[in-house]
């Protein structure tokens, strides 16, 4: 009891992590990189398909995670593919893990910057983000999962007080009519929102932290729904107030939305400082979960202990946030993360699984 | 009783010196061993104790049969009472003809067993061989009696502790619930604990502490609830203690917490018996120390210190409000003074215009950024509560006078601060003295302050970064192993209605499961 034996996380505490990785930029960008590509006011119906893919995937992660429930992916992948494909890929999978987490850090400084602290330096901000971060990830896996425990209910409670606050300028209309323009435009958003989806992957080295690794399932079709209604009551609720044309136009159009309204007669008539308290915290857990995973993978590779791992980390993770000019350069990068993601966590895993099911149980013996 | 359990505590730490010093005067040969020579054994005592002008000698004629014998004790640590009434009478009372009766041959001297058997009219006696036994044992209080004749010293159990009567605990204060508080002394504070009706398994584990004055540790638990281990641990820990003295219990909390860098306590203390006796129904440890009313209480989580018995003792419904009031007065005394730094200084644009119009108003005579000027006001009222602690007390109402008019008049007509921030200040000190716990009140006003200098570097979201680090911090923090969010964190819903909320007691039916109880069914 006193020195616990490991670190294990219950299931519950998988399902949040998915969650708070899960949601992150997107709250803020999702309704307008839709509707952007499909320019109708069904862009919900592609954010639930979306949602919808990303559990397949989702699915497909963890029942190749559970052929091998104590090792994580870093460490089983090359006993699929053999030792050198299965480095290159850990490293894409690192590589990955930093790219979200500078992205993330960086779009949390630009929405900073932007909204709160216009004269602040870009370096002060990030760099004490990071080191709160760092304190955090140094405890391992189980206090990051406490902590997002902690933002979870926090983002909840404030994300529907901000949401339903704007009811008062919502407008059905702007999402009539349904499936108007058929379902082409839907298919062609989909991509965009499968990719703010991007979380479950966590799995691939949640697994063994598990203290039940058979109810993996469970925390990412729980995790991700969740994260599902999140995303379409954001989707509803911007879109129904500012139309498919006026959401296109904005960088945050959410955090617009909550700045075009005031209700009077509560302490404050404007709550765009609550969204950002949310989403804030938000971004913090995406970025910490992505650096843990990133540190995690290095330390699992080298066979090292994490730490060195981890402040190593913090220089590297700055300059892949501060090397983007502004903030076009910065989506055009999200975009290029999305597009790997897509192929790292959409495609590979099948494939994988795929392979290890016909080499078969071989691997029972060995693990 | 209490006489008792003292003499019973005595003669234990007695044994335990006894042996230590009989092997000790073994090896070095015989030392301060008493012979059969009374004077020689006199003068023995003397040099080791004689000096001190609180010991008495009194020197008489035994039963008025001639022999010499002394009684040696301390003034004030004896009881002169019982001394008076039942060991100089019964020792001075002629008792030659009794004696002659039970032995023919009355010039071989006197022996023991008739004193012992026959003469003393007390409960409590034993023998030590040396004058160093004789001066430990007279030094806490008991008394010596030296008989010319025979080798041993007996040595009487007359400690009289001066004892405070009970009174309700004046930094636990609560309307309902009982009046009783912890006293300085160790058999009275365990005393409480057994009179609460558990007797069968409520375990009282004594240790020593302090290598120089040696003081009384008790490690209270029961036995049938507690997790061993836990117990283990805490014993392990203050078995590890090692200092010269232990004044009062705060050492021994320092020396055995988890992480001393942290301003969360991680230990609970008490004055209430009540309190007590409630967490160890809980399976929690209490440890006791001689000499403060303090109770230590292992481990604890950041809703234990939050919450006051009396949510318990009222019904349901109100035990729900004042809780969730004090959560609530937990976040305001944090983070009130950081919020108004944060909004006047950064984004003025996010409160109501009408509300940012008017604090600017008011603040425009202000000459100072709002940090300094949010300083200036919370460490004056820091200053104020401090000095209206240490204050004698016909002093206090004074401080108030001065201290109100200082800080809710004069400094705002002087154009100093905000009549907003008064308003703020006050909201936050009044909210940071409703935690019923001191210790707890104490790390929410220091935590406000690093909490403002980030609200004045970086605004709402130094704020936030400072609620982030704070929480990373209490997540990794533990308690004697017990995570010190729970049950918040780990989600444990089966126990969220002890949390926030207080559900009804026919409800809780368990004990907190983060203990690891044997026996976890409380009711029903």
């Amino acid at each position: 009891m006193i020195l616990s034996p490991r670190d294990q996380i219950t299931t519950p505490q998988a399902t949040v992590i998915v969650i708070n990785f899960i949601l992150g930029t997107g709250l803020l960008t999702l309704p307008r990189s839709s509707a952007e590509k499909a320019h109708t006011p069904d862009v919900w119906i592609s954010v639930i398909l979306g949602g919808v893919i990303a559990i397949i995937a989702g699915v497909i992660i963890v029942k190749l995670g559970q052929q091998f429930p104590k090792k994580t992916f870093y460490q089983y992948i090359n006993e699929i593919v053999g030792k050198w494909v299965g480095g290159l890929l850990n490293l894409a999978i690192i590589c990955y893990f930093l790219m979200t987490s500078g992205f993330q850090l960086r779009s949390m400084a630009e929405v900073i910057r932007y909204f709160l602290l216009q004269g602040t330096p870009t370096w002060a901000i990030t760099m004490t983000f990071m080191w709160v971060s760092l304190y955090l990830i140094i405890g391992g896996i189980n206090p990051i999962a406490r902590l997002f425990e902690i933002i979870l209910p926090l983002t909840v409670i404030l994300f529907l007080v901000v949401s339903f606050m704007s009811i008062k300028i919502f407008e059905i209309n702007n999402l009539r009519p349904v499936l108007g323009e058929g379902v082409i435009p839907v298919l062609k958003g989909v991509k965009t929102t499968a990719l703010a989806f991007t979380g479950p992957e966590i799995m691939l080295l949640l697994i063994p932290f598990m203290n039940q690794p058979k109810k993996a399932v469970k925390a990412v079709l729980v995790g991700v729904s969740i994260s599902l209604i999140f995303y379409v009551i954001t989707v509803v609720m911007v879109i129904g107030a500012l139309s498919v044309d006026g959401v296109a136009m904005r960088t945050w159009p959410t955090l617009d939305l909550i700045r075009s309204f005031e209700v009077s007669g509560l302490i404050f008539e404007r709550f765009e400082s609550l969204l950002l308290v949310v989403w804030i915290m938000q971004i913090f857990s995406t970025f910490t979960i992505t650096y843990y995973a990133a540190s995690l993978g290095l330390a699992q590779l080298s066979k090292k202990s994490i730490q060195p791992f981890m402040f190593g980390l913090l220089p590297i993770l700055y300059i892949i946030a501060m090397i983007w000019k502004n903030v076009n350069d910065l989506f055009k990068f999200g975009d290029f993360i999305g597009n790997f993601a897509l192929f790292l966590f959409g495609l590979l895993p099948l494939l994988l699984l795929i392979i290890s099911r016909i080499k078969g149980g071989k691997y029972e013996t060995i693990t | 009783m209490i006489m008792k359990d003292w003499i019973s505590k005595i003669n234990k730490t007695g044994k335990v010196t006894n042996n230590d010093k009989q092997e000790a005067s073994t090896s070095q040969g015989t030392t301060g061993q008493f012979t059969d020579n009374f004077i020689l054994n006199l003068e023995m005592v003397r040099q080791e104790i004689g000096h001190n002008w609180d010991v008495h000698f009194r020197e008489f004629n035994l039963g008025r049969t001639g022999i010499r014998s002394i009684i040696i004790f301390v003034d004030g640590l004896s009881d002169k009472d019982l001394i008076d009434k039942h060991i100089m009478p019964s020792l001075m009372v002629d008792f030659s003809a009794e004696y002659k009766q039970n032995l023919p041959s009355f010039k071989e001297g006197i022996s023991k067993e008739f004193i012992k058997n026959q003469v003393l009219s007390i409960s409590d006696v034993e023998e030590v061989r040396s004058s160093k036994e004789l001066a430990s044992k007279v030094l806490t209080g008991s008394t010596a009696l030296i008989i010319d004749g025979l080798l041993d010293a007996q040595i009487l159990g007359t400690t009289k502790l001066k004892t405070r009567t009970i009174e309700e605990p004046v930094s636990e204060a609560l309307v309902r619930g009982p009046r009783v508080g912890f006293t300085e002394s160790l058999s009275d504070n365990t005393s409480f604990l057994r009179g609460s009706g558990e007797i069968e398994n409520l375990s009282l584990v004594k240790f020593q502490v302090g290598k120089r004055s040696k003081k009384d540790l008790v490690v209270a638990y029961i036995k049938d609830i507690v997790d061993p281990e836990l117990v283990q641990e805490i014993e392990n820990r203050i078995k590890k203690i090692d200092i010269d003295n232990v004044p009062e219990s705060g050492y021994v909390e320092q020396l055995i917490e988890d992480n001393y860098l942290s301003p969360f306590p991680q230990v609970q203390n008490t004055e209430r018996p009540d309190r007590v006796i409630a967490a160890l129904m809980e399976g929690r440890v209490a440890i006791l120390l001689d000499g403060t009313p303090f109770a230590l209480i292992a481990p604890v989580t950041l809703s234990m210190v939050l919450q006051s018995p009396e949510d318990y003792y009222e019904r349901w419904i109100p035990g729900t409000f004042i809780r969730m009031l004090r959560y609530l007065a937990a976040i305001l005394a944090l983070f009130t003074p950081s919020l108004y730094i944060a909004f006047i200084s950064f984004h003025s644009g996010l409160i109501p215009t009408k509300l940012a119009i008017s604090i600017i108003g008011t603040r425009s005579g202000v000459p100072f950024p709002a940090l300094i000027e949010a300083l200036f006001m919370e460490i004056s009222i820091e200053i104020l509560r401090e000095a209206g602690l240490r204050l004698p007390k016909p002093i206090g109402p004074a401080m108030g006078i001065v201290g109100g008019l200082i800080i809710g008049e004069a400094a705002v007509q002087a154009g100093i601060v905000s009549p907003v921030l008064v308003i703020v200040v006050a909201l936050t000190a009044i909210s940071s003295f409703s935690i019923p716990q001191y210790s707890t009140g104490f790390t929410l006003r220091i935590l406000r302050f690093p909490a403002m200098l980030c609200a004045a570097t970086f605004g709402l979201y130094g704020v936030i970064l400072f609620f982030l680090f704070m929480a990373s911090h209490l997540v990794k923090l533990k308690s004697f192993g017990v995570p010190y969010l729970s049950p918040a964190v780990p989600y444990r819903l089966s126990e969220w209605k002890d949390l926030m909320i207080r559900m009804p007691l026919m409800m809780m039916k368990r004990r907190p499961k983060m203990m690891h109880t044997k026996n976890p069914i409380r009711k029903g």
